[in-house]
Formats: structure tokens, sequence, C-alpha cells
């Protein structure tokens, strides 16, 4: 067969082709291009909707390892990266959105390089953690010595800023090189391929950019976000409810580093009928806030001067869940009453997060929370990871997490399939992948939710129910163990 | 063709197989004229192929009755390693050549020809319908026209190679063996086209009462996975005679033999010992 032929297109050349004669192929045609762009097919192995943390970290994961590295991969994602390659900031202060790595997901992120990308003096890891009934007061203590969940020195778990960790990818990410990443450009359409002479592309999907390009894979992963355009594509369906609420997040000051912290920061988080608030240990005085609360109220605290908000703050955790209703209907004027009320309300110094002193201008924010999770993780040559596939309520500190967790299991799929020769993108050759995770996920999402929903409420049967279990529970070392596990990725398995 | 020495107890055995086998005692004559202009005698049954034009459309259905095939399809690569591992020299990292003989719709073929240690595969079956759908299907992967050439052809219509430069590395005869009237006959005839220090690989099933219970009874009759008349287990042939009629004075040397299991809900799993009761791959080594 003559290759260089009239009707000769890039599409018929697979991800096995190498590049050199891909480039030749389409030098020669070009000779035939007429005034306007030809709009040429480019073929992948695997082309990554989304450049946030699972797909960065997919992506690190496949070249990472000898074996998928010979895999031709591209990016697509819609924002410039750039302010996430410059991210810095000095060590006074912090990106408003973090999340809770866990053990399991740092050594992940080690396993492929990354971590030692991440700027570690803004990383914070912390080694106990205390839970407790805003209602009743029950409280639940978590420690590493209990149960045995922690890493050498003890950590629960890190608290990280999603800005280091990006950042850190795309450190990776550019140490190891080989992907093709189209920054700034919107994917404007997804189709299939053609069905020509030499090449039937018709099962491959083809994502257009706003760029121009059209790139044909083998393997579509969608780690898009919520509103995932390749979920959408895939016609697969993402079910759940919102909750009604949304997640006040701030970067906070403390007047100290936080109590006992010599021997290791605690994190904080108290339910209240509206919502659990969290305090978690940044380093040095910091910490991040994620109030969940109801979107009147949140709008209300958004709009209180700094002083008041950090009163606020320090009320969520100290005064009863009256003195809060009473304070939220306050126009202004919360530091004062806090004050106030603080000297006549008990509580524990020791047993609430160190006082707040202080709110990193322009750091609040907000976020509405909400339960998604998709029909299905895969489809012929479409795997969705991250977001895409499932969002979670805040409370455990799991979403990141969760993408972490696709993403190795993605990885090692693909490795699989790789090694044995499988079409990486065939949908049974990704079952494994859907059979690792979905049931996991599903089961972490289910338990989240029913703790907000079990909190969520002042009824006094239900508080008493819940604060008896939840004292139970805490005079039990073993119970708690596995709690502590299950919340460090290194828990018994279900499924 | 060399002659077989009817003294061996290996080759009685085979050949007590085919005197138990009278439902395909006819002529074993090629009947695609594609196959080859020498007229050669065939290892092809008719009765077979016919079976398996018939089963072409399904080929490629991963929920279809080669879904077990699907299945199994690593595992012939993990043992195809574990052989190139017990070599005493290291098998060469790239630029290997693999002919894969009965490839059916190009379960195997497809993936050998993805592996970067691959250089080609030539891949032959019988059946014109089944090819076709293997054709078909390789052109979904445009990485694989390079490396994958398709043949309706038998083993014997090949053209004979005339040095190492046209013989093989591997030469693999999956889920083929027990499809041959003839299989000593066969084997022999597959010789040729292995580079010395290169391996026959293959997986078959042995005959006893469990592979009967397993393949015939549970997977025709009853669970219905497989249509019926895919197996003839009259022709299945254990690893004893397999061993036996290699190390006859014919150039080969390192058999090796791993048992596999289908567990439901688990997939096909390796278990020592069970090459005596079902499914086995079997390999061996070209004196060098």
């Amino acid at each position: 067969m003559k290759p260089i032929a009239r009707s000769i297109r890039t599409r018929q050349l697979g991800g096995y082709v190498c590049h050199s004669c891909t480039r030749n192929l389409r030098r020669s045609r070009r000779g035939y291009a007429t005034t306007s762009q030809p709009s040429t097919l480019e073929i992948y192995d695997v082309v990554c909707v989304g450049g946030g943390p699972a797909g960065l970290s997919l992506l690190a994961a496949l070249r990472a390892n000898p074996i998928t590295s010979p895999l031709k991969v591209a990016l697509i994602e819609s924002q410039s990266l750039d302010p996430t390659r410059k991210f810095s900031l000095p060590s006074t202060q912090y990106s408003n959105r973090c999340s809770s790595l866990t053990p399991k997901s740092v050594g992940f992120l080690q396993d492929i390089g990354a971590w030692e990308h991440v700027k570690r003096e803004r990383v914070c890891g912390y080694k106990g953690m205390r839970v407790w009934d805003g209602v009743s007061g029950a409280s639940i203590d978590f420690s590493p010595e209990i149960g045995g969940a922690a890493t050498e020195g003890g950590v629960v778990a890190y608290m990280n800023e999603n800005l280091n960790l990006t950042r850190a990818l795309l450190g990776r990410l550019d140490e190891l090189g080989g992907v093709e990443v189209l920054e700034g450009e919107k994917v404007t359409g997804i189709g299939f391929g053609n069905d020509t002479s030499t090449a039937d592309l018709s099962s491959w999907p083809v994502v257009k950019t706003s760029g121009g390009r059209e790139l044909a894979a083998r393997l579509l992963v969608g780690a898009d976000g919520g509103n995932s355009p390749v979920r959408t594509f895939a016609g697969i369906d993402s079910r759940g409810w919102d909750y009604g609420r949304v997640g006040v997040v701030a970067t906070l000051q403390m007047e100290g580093e936080g109590w006992g912290c010599e021997e290791g920061k605690i994190a904080y988080q108290r339910f209240l009928p509206t919502g659990p608030v969290a305090c978690l240990p940044l380093p040095g005085k910091f910490c991040t806030l994620v109030w969940s609360t109801t979107p009147d109220l949140a709008a209300k605290l958004k709009a209180l001067s700094a002083e008041d908000f950090v009163s606020m703050v320090n009320a969520a955790f100290r005064l009863s869940v009256t003195d809060l209703k009473y304070l939220h209907d306050l126009p202004s004027g919360q530091e004062e009453e806090v004050s106030w009320r603080e000297n006549h309300t008990p509580f524990e110094r020791e047993h609430v997060p160190m006082k707040v002193v202080g709110v990193q201008e322009g750091s609040i924010a907000s976020f509405p929370l909400k339960l998604r999770h998709a029909d299905s993780y895969i489809g012929q040559r479409v795997a969705l990871v991250g977001d895409a596939a499932h969002t979670v309520h805040p409370l455990a500190g799991q979403g990141l997490n969760q993408g972490q967790g696709d993403v190795e299991s993605l990885a090692n799929t693909i490795a699989y399939s790789v090694e044995h020769g499988m079409d990486i993108g065939v949908r049974m050759n990704l079952e494994r992948y859907e059979s690792e995770r979905y049931a996991q996920n599903n089961m972490l999402m289910g338990v989240v939710d029913k703790l907000h929903k079990l909190y969520a409420t002042e009824n006094q049967l239900v508080v008493g129910v819940r604060s008896l279990g939840l004292r139970a529970v805490n005079s039990l070392d073993s119970v708690k163990g596995f709690f502590m596990r299950q919340a460090s990725g290194r828990g018994e398995k279900f499924l | 063709m060399a002659t077989i020495p009817r003294t061996t107890p290996s080759i009685r055995s085979l050949n007590l197989l085919l005197r138990t086998a009278p439902r395909f005692a006819q002529t074993q004559y090629r009947r695609h004229t594609t196959a080859s202009a020498s007229g050669a005698k065939s290892s092809v049954n008719p009765e077979e192929v016919s079976h398996f034009n018939a089963l072409a459309s399904t080929w490629w259905d991963p929920h279809g009755s080669s879904r077990l095939l699907h299945l199994m399809n690593p595992l012939r690569h993990d043992f195809i390693r574990t052989c190139h591992a017990s070599q005493p020299t290291p098998v060469a990292k790239e630029g290997l050549r693999y002919l894969d003989i009965g490839c059916g719709g190009g379960i195997f073929a497809e993936s050998a020809a993805r592996l970067g240690s691959v250089k080609s595969v030539t891949a032959v079956d019988p059946s014109p319908e089944v090819l076709a759908v293997a054709k078909a299907h390789a052109r979904q992967d445009p990485g694989l026209a390079a490396k994958l050439t398709y043949l309706n052809v038998s083993v014997e219509g090949l053209p004979a190679p005339k040095g190492l430069q046209d013989q093989y590395d591997v030469l693999s005869l999956f889920e083929v063996i027990e499809h041959i009237t003839h299989p000593a006959q066969f084997l022999d005839a597959c010789t040729p086209f292995v580079k010395p220090g290169g391996w026959i690989i293959m997986s078959t099933i042995a005959r006893t009462w469990t592979s009967w219970v397993t393949t015939k009874l549970v997977a025709e009759d009853i669970a219905g996975i497989v249509p019926r008349g895919t197996h003839d287990w009259e022709k299945y042939i254990n690893e004893d005679e397999l061993r036996g009629h290699f190390l006859k004075e014919r150039g080969w040397n390192s058999p090796r033999v791993m048992g596999v299991v289908y567990v439901p809900g688990l997939g096909w799993k390796e278990i020592s010992g069970s090459e005596k009761l079902g499914n086995y791959f079997f390999g061996i080594r070209k004196d060098e």
C-alpha cells in the first residue's frame, strides 16, 4: 500500500506510531492544504480534560511509570496554569482552599514523585482530631496512639493548600516532560471519529478545542469537575442532592500555635444543627476554617466586619446553639456581644481551638455543598475521576482523597492493560477501575451523608441517642481505632 | 512431514484420541483455496471451521461467548513472560516476531501487536468469516496496522521459512490443539517456523472427567456460556502427552506448564496442579 496518498490523514496513525513518522506525514500533507488552516486530527492514547489535582495526578502517575510512559498523552485545561505554576505566598499567608490529605494519598503522591515538589513548610500534619456535638456537648477524641492509624510521626492527615499540591504536580510534570498541555483552551465539542479507508475511529472520542485543535482519544479521561462535559458526552447521569448549605472558608490566625502543639496539632470539628464547623491546623499560628451553614447565615457572616467575623468563629466553637442563633441575627457588634457571653458560658479552654485573633484579608469565601455520584465511572473509551465522578460533603475531608484514590486505581488499571497488550480505552479493560472504586466511594459517601443528616437536627431524642453513641464510641478504643484507620485511608476494606 | 513414532506412549494416546473421535474421521483436506497453492494436507477440520464461522460475529462482544477468552488473554502474556524469564539468556526487549496460529477474532494477536517488545505479529486462521471479523476489529486501533498481518491460511499453507529471518520468536496456539484432528502431525508442521531458542506457547484443556463436566456439561449444556459443539472432549490433550511428544528427540527443551481455573467473580486464577484437571498453558523451547 502506498501511504502517501491524497486522502492520507494523520487520523490513520495510532498512538503507537512513532512521532517522527506522524510529523513527516503531516508535513507531506501540508502541500495539499488550502489557505485556511487545515484541521488536522491528532491521535492520543490518553486525553485528560481538566487540570485540577485529579487530572494532574493521573498524568504524573502515567508519565512516572515506565510501563505507561510510552503512551502519548495530552491535557486540556480551560484556564491558564500560570497562576498555579507561580503560586507563592509568604509564610504569613495561606490560600483559603485547603484540603486534608490522608497518609494513603501522600504515599501515592510520593510514589509518583510529586510529594517532594510540595512546599513542605506550608503543609501541616496533625496528630489528633476532636469532634463534638454542639447541642449536647458529647465529644470524641482521636489520637494516633489509638488504633495504629497514623504513619511514622503519628500523623493522622495533612492539611495542605490545593494550590500547593497542583503547583507541585505541575512541577513534577515539567520534570517528567512528554505531556502535550493545551492550557487556556476550552472544550468546544466532543464527538466521534470517522471510519476512513484505513482506520475506523468511529468508537474514538474526538475533542475539539477553542484553539482549533482536534484530539482523538484512545481513552478520554474526565477530570473536569462537577459539571463534567466528558460525563455528559458519555451519557452518564449523575445523581444526588443539594444540602441547602454552603461551606464558608477563611484563613484564620490564632493567638498561638495551638494547644499541645509540641506533641502535634489537633483538628477540631463541632456539629451544629446548621452544619459542622471545622478548624483545621496550618503551620504556625494559622488555621483554615470550613463552616457549613445555611446560605442565609453564610451571607450574613460574609457581610460582617473582620472583627465581628472572628468573634463569630470563636463563638461557633464555644457558645450554645441558642447564643449563636441570637448572634447571627445581629447586624453588627458581635465582637462585644461574644466576649460578654463567653464569660458566662462554661467550656474547657483546651477542648476548643485556640482563640482566633484575625482573618486574612480577602480569604472569606463560600461554595455550595452537595452530594453527587455518577451512575458509572466508565464508558467505551471514557473514564471519570475525582469530582466528575463524585462530589461529597466536606465534613470528613475526603473529597480530594477520593479523587487521588480514583487516580491511583485508574493509573494501575491502565498500566495493567499496557503490560498485557490490551486496548486501554475499551470498557471491558476499564472494569477493574470501576469495580475497585465505585462501591468504596459509594460507602464512604453514604456514611458522610448520614453523619451530616444525623447532626443537622435538634430533635431531643435524636440528640440523646447520637450523644449516647458518641460517648460510647469514645470509651471504646478499638472502635475509635477503626474509625481512625478509615479516615486516614488505611482502613479495613469491606468491598 | 515427520513420521509419527507409533511406539511412544504419548503418541499412542494421541492416536487413541483420534480413534475415539469418529465424528471427525473424514478427509482432512483444506477446503479454502485461498490458503495455499500447494494443495498440501491440512490440519484444518472443516466442521470446526464452519462452527467458528458461525461464531464470528460475537467474537468481540465483551459479554458474549468469548468473554472467557478475553478474560484469559492477560494470563497468556503472563505465561509467555514466565517462559522467557526461565531462559538462560534473557529475551530481547524489542524486535520479537510472533506467529499466532488459529488466531480467531484476534484477541491475542491484537494484544501481542500492542506490546512494545513485539516487532510484528502474523496471525492465521482457516475461517474466512472469523478472519474478516479480526481484520475489521483491528481497524479500530490505528496503531496495529503497521505490526499486525492477518492471513486466511492454515499452518501448512504458510511458505516454509528460508532462514532465521522468516522464523518466529513465539509461535502461539491458544485454544487450538483441541480442535485439531491430527495434533502430532500439526505440531511437527509448526516446528520449522520457530527460531532456535524460540518458543511454542499453547493453551488447551486436559482430557479428564472434570474438564468434561466443566466444558461440555456446564459451559455448553447447563450454563450455556459457550455454544454447543464448541468443544470436542475426545480431542482434548493432556499435558504429559504434549511433553512426551516434544521431548521425544524432536529438538525441544524446558517444558513449562501452568494450570488455570476460572473462578466466577474473580476471573482466571493460576492454580498449581490444576493442569491435571482442566485448562492449562504449555510452553516449550526449541533447542538453540
